[in-house]
């Protein structure tokens, strides 16, 4: 209607066409093959324009993006004409992506988030980005923490670069817990005695003394379960095996570490029980578990530290939060947009990122790449908390049928949150549920 | 509307037809283009496999409908629109006839109260249903109240039943300004002089409002009800941030379901049954409210 | 000209003012959101947040509202809303209008058929053909552009209610005006826009309510077909105020929020008592 929104001109439809037409080529050649390599991108017959989705809206972030775009067509004006940076909101992008999916209007790169990792990866929608990554100079993939790409590749290749690599920590409020005359957790850090029984115990007498709450899973708020994994992690337990066909809640480990949650909410008073939210960052809680890139919220109005994640019966397990950004085989120019993404995420431009986003790179996880990025946080605390938690670190449980599975333990789990259920029953009874969908 | 044969009609009344197809062109078209056609294409769809992300569109005939009867997601998700509906559509009606009732007494500060009833029709869905959700805590604002009235009130969105019933309350107190609006100027048009000559025969507030109000203002009631009955099937954003479903599947009701079959777990074939499906009980709901307005319905004309 | 369900005596007295007293108390849980939401605009984000909300802010701030502007073109948004939904209701009134006149008043074979086609887009929740639409909308070249938001909302299924609420007044609507007009010598066409027309002024008041606030309030459709920031409407802007990690940034939302929803109820509250009665008037009463 205004001058903004005019229509792409004819000629510029008839290049898009062009192109269209090509790729499509390109994709029956490889056998209906959505996963197949991209090379090295041929020269389109006219400069293509790219648009990738992203979720965040934050001004800076994108005009970091472009800047890096900006480059790229500089340096390719005979591929790329532009790039563009289309903001979904977080709540409906995986529904606005589909939709855009579905309507035949795939974008050319989208962020992913972690949960939609091996569906993304299985179902082939995504190219295998491996080949051109390696033969990229400069790119230096191996540089790029071996743990941090598991959860997208599989034996054929690699779907995405993961961006944002952001271990889960713990956030304590130091004010609540020194006026409970509770041991700082920091000292016991230092001690080798910071484990959840620990965590668990400080959370519970400060709760007691502030009439606040003691420890909040952040997120997790009796629904987003698999943000539990930050705890039972510490007990070696997992919703279901390795390669994701067998149902584990049944497992002693989880049972137990289920059994810990449970009585912290239920008889410890540790834990927010269901229907009350207590927000860490408000004041209403002593510690919470969350990505450290949170401590932005944190306002000043108490005093506060981050720690690493205490230790279980199993020990200490890091956890990361991650997204990925990958290329739509589906798009029009994937060989272009693979092409992008490699320069986007080459390792210069990913010390820009890293500005805002935890780098999944070898060489920028140093407290002096991160000090920038996190001005709230001390050296000593992003060497302990970020770049020691991505060592070995494990991730949020991913299926590649995670969306049903989420939902269906979500359902299966609210029999968990009532006082005096029965653990183990509740688990066994979520396994039967879950195992077709398992072996689906 | 009277049958005509087309054979005996004059020019002029030929003419007035086509005056007649014109003025309802542009709605008939509009249905056409971007009510039909896109329900042929989703009828199109329910009959395939369709996985966006692995950009498979599979023929599978009626499969998709065989695997309806044999999903118990989809059985809970109709009793749940079934019990929300139904709770809805009672709560949504008497509350606005309640509401409507009062305002028309001529009292000190209606205008005020109108907009107050009013007010929550033009916030955003989401900010009432973030501030909703604060309140329906199980140390909130709600149950502060209650404790005040010595009541020691639910944890609201935790219980199957006080979820449902939250759920319902919430939509309710959204929408219901828009029906109390409705039934005002319906109440407003029941002539005075019917009223008195009641009074004049010894009829009590009840009876009046029973034997006279009431039955003129049924046509209004059904077009309320409609609107009510149809919207209570598309909720979708409140289930999303108050209960995501839950617990247990208690709200997932069908909207919701089909939300998640689409977007959630890219099953775009079943969803787009499961949308036939839809369809065809919100037709046939609708079709049993018009058909029976004749035993209702006051001088439907 | 208005009913009365309680005896005289009932008006008089201490019992009218517990009606008052019951009306206030029922007030309670419509205004207090709205409040809540007004009054949160001036807190900050911490305070937001408390588990018990707070009635007044402790510490007003002005802040966000000027955070509104500079983190968005939200003056341009502000217009797509308002121009989009202005086009939306002009074109929704001028459509039903002359659907629900003919479908009332014209006997043309297939009225009923093509009046019963028509009626299905009422029973069609979004959810279940904006994938079909998408497709279409984006088969014209038309994402990103307001095309989808205008022409959809007035043609398909938004505007059946219109159609159907003009169609119930125009029945109501006494034939004798009508024949008054054809022993002038007005044909069909001048009828309709020289009599029936300015009579339904009542019920289009209510088509336009109804529309302007579907449109203004449209949230699904935007986020779909529109990708960019100066092209977003107003429900889709709001959710675009988060912090540098996606976490929304709750006061300048809810100042956001504040600006879109004073003006409607400001209107609203002008323009109530008109609107109250031009809809009992219309063919919604008994």
């Amino acid at each position: 209607m205004s001058a903004q929104h005019t229509p792409p001109s004819p000629r510029l439809r008839a290049a898009v066409a062009a192109a269209a037409t090509s790729s499509l080529l390109v994709l029956t050649a490889c056998g209906g093959g959505t996963d197949a390599p991209v090379g090295e991108p041929e020269a389109p017959s006219e400069p293509v324009d790219l648009r990738m989705t992203v979720w965040t809206a934050d001004e800076a972030q994108l005009e970091l993006f472009q800047s890096i775009a900006d480059d790229y067509v500089a340096e390719n004006p005979e591929l790329v004409s532009s790039v563009t940076f289309e903001t979904i909101p977080f709540e409906d992008y995986t529904t606005s992506l589909t939709t855009q999916l579905a309507g035949g209007n795939a974008p050319d790169l989208a962020w992913i988030f972690e949960s939609n990792a091996p569906e993304f990866v299985a179902s082939g929608a995504l190219v295998d980005l491996r080949p051109l990554l390696e033969s990229t100079d400069g790119y230096a993939l191996d540089d790029i923490v071996p743990s941090a790409l598991g959860l997208w590749e599989d034996a054929e290749g690699l779907y995405a670069y993961p961006f944002s690599t952001s271990p889960f920590a713990m956030f304590v409020n130091t004010d609540q817990i020194a006026a409970a005359d509770q041991t700082d957790p920091a000292e016991l850090v230092a001690s080798g005695e910071w484990t959840f029984d620990a965590a668990r115990d400080i959370a519970a007498a400060t709760a007691e003394d502030s009439g606040k709450q003691g420890l909040v899973v952040r997120d997790f708020d009796y629904q987003t379960w698999e943000n539990l994994a930050t705890v039972w992690s510490g007990w070696a337990a997992a919703p279901w095996s390795e390669d994701g066909t067998q149902c584990t809640f049944t497992e002693p480990a989880m049972v137990e570490a289920m059994t810990w949650i449970h009585d912290a909410a239920f008889e410890d008073g540790a834990m927010p029980g269901p229907g009350t939210t207590a927000d860490f960052f408000a004041g209403d809680a002593a510690m919470t578990i969350t990505q450290i890139s949170r401590a932005s919220a944190l306002d000043g109005s108490f005093d506060w530290d981050v720690v690493p994640l205490p230790a279980g019966p199993a020990g200490k397990q890091n956890v990361v939060g991650q997204a990925g950004i990958g290329v739509f085989a589906a798009g029009e120019h994937p060989d272009v947009a693979a092409d992008f993404l490699a320069h986007f995420t080459d390792p210069e431009n990913a010390e820009q990122l890293a500005a805002y986003f935890p780098p999944p790179r070898a060489s920028l996880l140093n407290a002096e790449t991160l000090a920038d990025a996190n001005p709230s946080l001390t050296a000593e605390q992003l060497q302990a908390v970020v770049v020691e938690g991505v060592e070995d670190a494990v991730t949020k449980p991913a299926h590649k049928n995670f969306a049903q599975l989420s939902e269906t333990v979500r359902a299966e789990l609210d029999a968990l949150w009532t006082e005096d259920a029965d653990v183990e029953a509740v688990l066994t009874d979520t396994c039967s549920t879950i195992t077709p969908l398992l072996e689906e | 509307m009277a049958t005509l044969s087309a054979g005996n009609v004059s020019a002029a009344v030929r003419r007035d037809w086509l005056v007649g197809y014109a003025m309802v062109a542009p709605v008939v078209l509009g249905a056409l283009a971007f009510v039909v056609l896109p329900l042929g294409m989703v009828v199109w769809y329910s009959l395939h496999e369709w996985n966006v992300l692995a950009n498979t569109f599979t023929f599978v005939g009626a499969e998709n409908y065989g695997r309806m009867a044999s999903d118990d997601g989809l059985a809970d998700a109709l009793l749940a629109s079934l019990w929300f509906s139904i709770g809805l559509v009672v709560l949504n009606i008497v509350l606005a006839l309640l509401l409507a009732v009062l305002l028309n007494q001529r009292l000190p500060g209606t205008t005020t109260f109108r907009t107050f009833f009013f007010s929550p029709v033009v916030v955003s869905l989401v900010a009432w249903t973030i501030v909703w959700s604060f309140l329906l805590q199980a140390d909130g604002g709600i149950n502060g109240f209650l404790a005040v009235l010595g009541v020691d009130g639910p944890n609201w969105l935790r219980h199957e039943t006080t979820a449902m019933i939250a759920v319902i309350i919430v939509q309710v107190f959204k929408n219901v300004g828009l029906n109390m609006i409705l039934f005002l100027a319906a109440l407003q048009g029941v002539p005075e002089e019917l009223q008195e000559a009641a009074r004049l025969d010894g009829a009590g507030a009840w009876r009046r409002f029973r034997s006279i109000t009431l039955p003129l203002i049924s046509p209004t009631i059904l077009l309320v009800s409609i609107i009510t009955i149809v919207g209570s099937l598309e909720v979708f954003a409140q289930i999303d941030v108050l209960t995501g479903g839950g617990p247990g599947n208690s709200t997932t009701v069908l909207v919701y379901y089909l939300y998640q079959q689409a977007f959630r777990f890219n099953e775009f074939g079943y969803a787009s049954a499961i949308a036939v499906l839809l369809f065809v009980i919100v037709l046939v709901l609708t079709l049993l409210q018009w058909q029976s307005r004749k035993r209702w319905v006051f001088h439907e004309v | 000209m208005r009913s009365d369900v309680l005896s005289p005596r009932a008006r008089r007295g201490w019992s009218r003012w517990l009606l008052v007293a019951l009306l206030a108390l029922l007030s309670v849980p419509f205004v207090f959101p709205t409040w809540w939401m007004a009054t949160s605009s001036l807190k900050p984000m911490s305070e937001i947040l408390r588990r018990v909300p707070t009635i007044w802010p402790q510490d007003p701030t002005l802040d966000a509202y000027g955070q509104v502007f500079t983190l968005q073109p939200f003056a341009q948004q502000y217009w797509n809303s308002l121009y989009i939904a202005a086009l939306v209701t002009i074109g929704t009134m001028l459509v039903a209008a002359m659907a629900g006149y003919a479908f009332a008043r014209i006997r043309f074979p297939g009225a009923n058929a093509l009046f019963v086609l028509v009626l299905v887009g009422l029973l069609v929740p979004s959810e279940v053909t904006i994938v079909p639409l998408f497709r279409i909308v984006n088969s014209l070249g038309l994402i990103n552009t307001h095309w989808p938001l205008i022409v959809i909302p007035i043609l398909g299924a938004p505007a059946v209610l219109a159609v159907f609420i003009m169609r119930q007044f125009f029945l109501a609507l006494p034939t004798e005006l009508e024949e008054a007009g054809r022993i002038d010598g007005l044909g069909r066409w001048g009828i309709f826009w020289r009599i029936a027309l300015p009579l339904s002024r009542s019920a289009l008041g209510a088509v336009a309510i109804f529309t302007f606030l579907k449109s203004w309030n449209l949230y699904l459709e935007p986020i779909v077909y529109l990708s960019s920031k100066e092209s977003f409407t107003l429900p889709q802007a709001l959710t675009q105020y988060v912090d540098a990690y996606g976490g929304p940034m709750w006061n300048v939302q809810l100042a956001a929020t504040t600006l879109t929803v004073l003006p409607v109820l400001a209107v609203f509250l002008v323009a109530q008592k008109q609107f109250v009665q031009g809809l009992a008037h219309s063919g919604l009463k008994g």
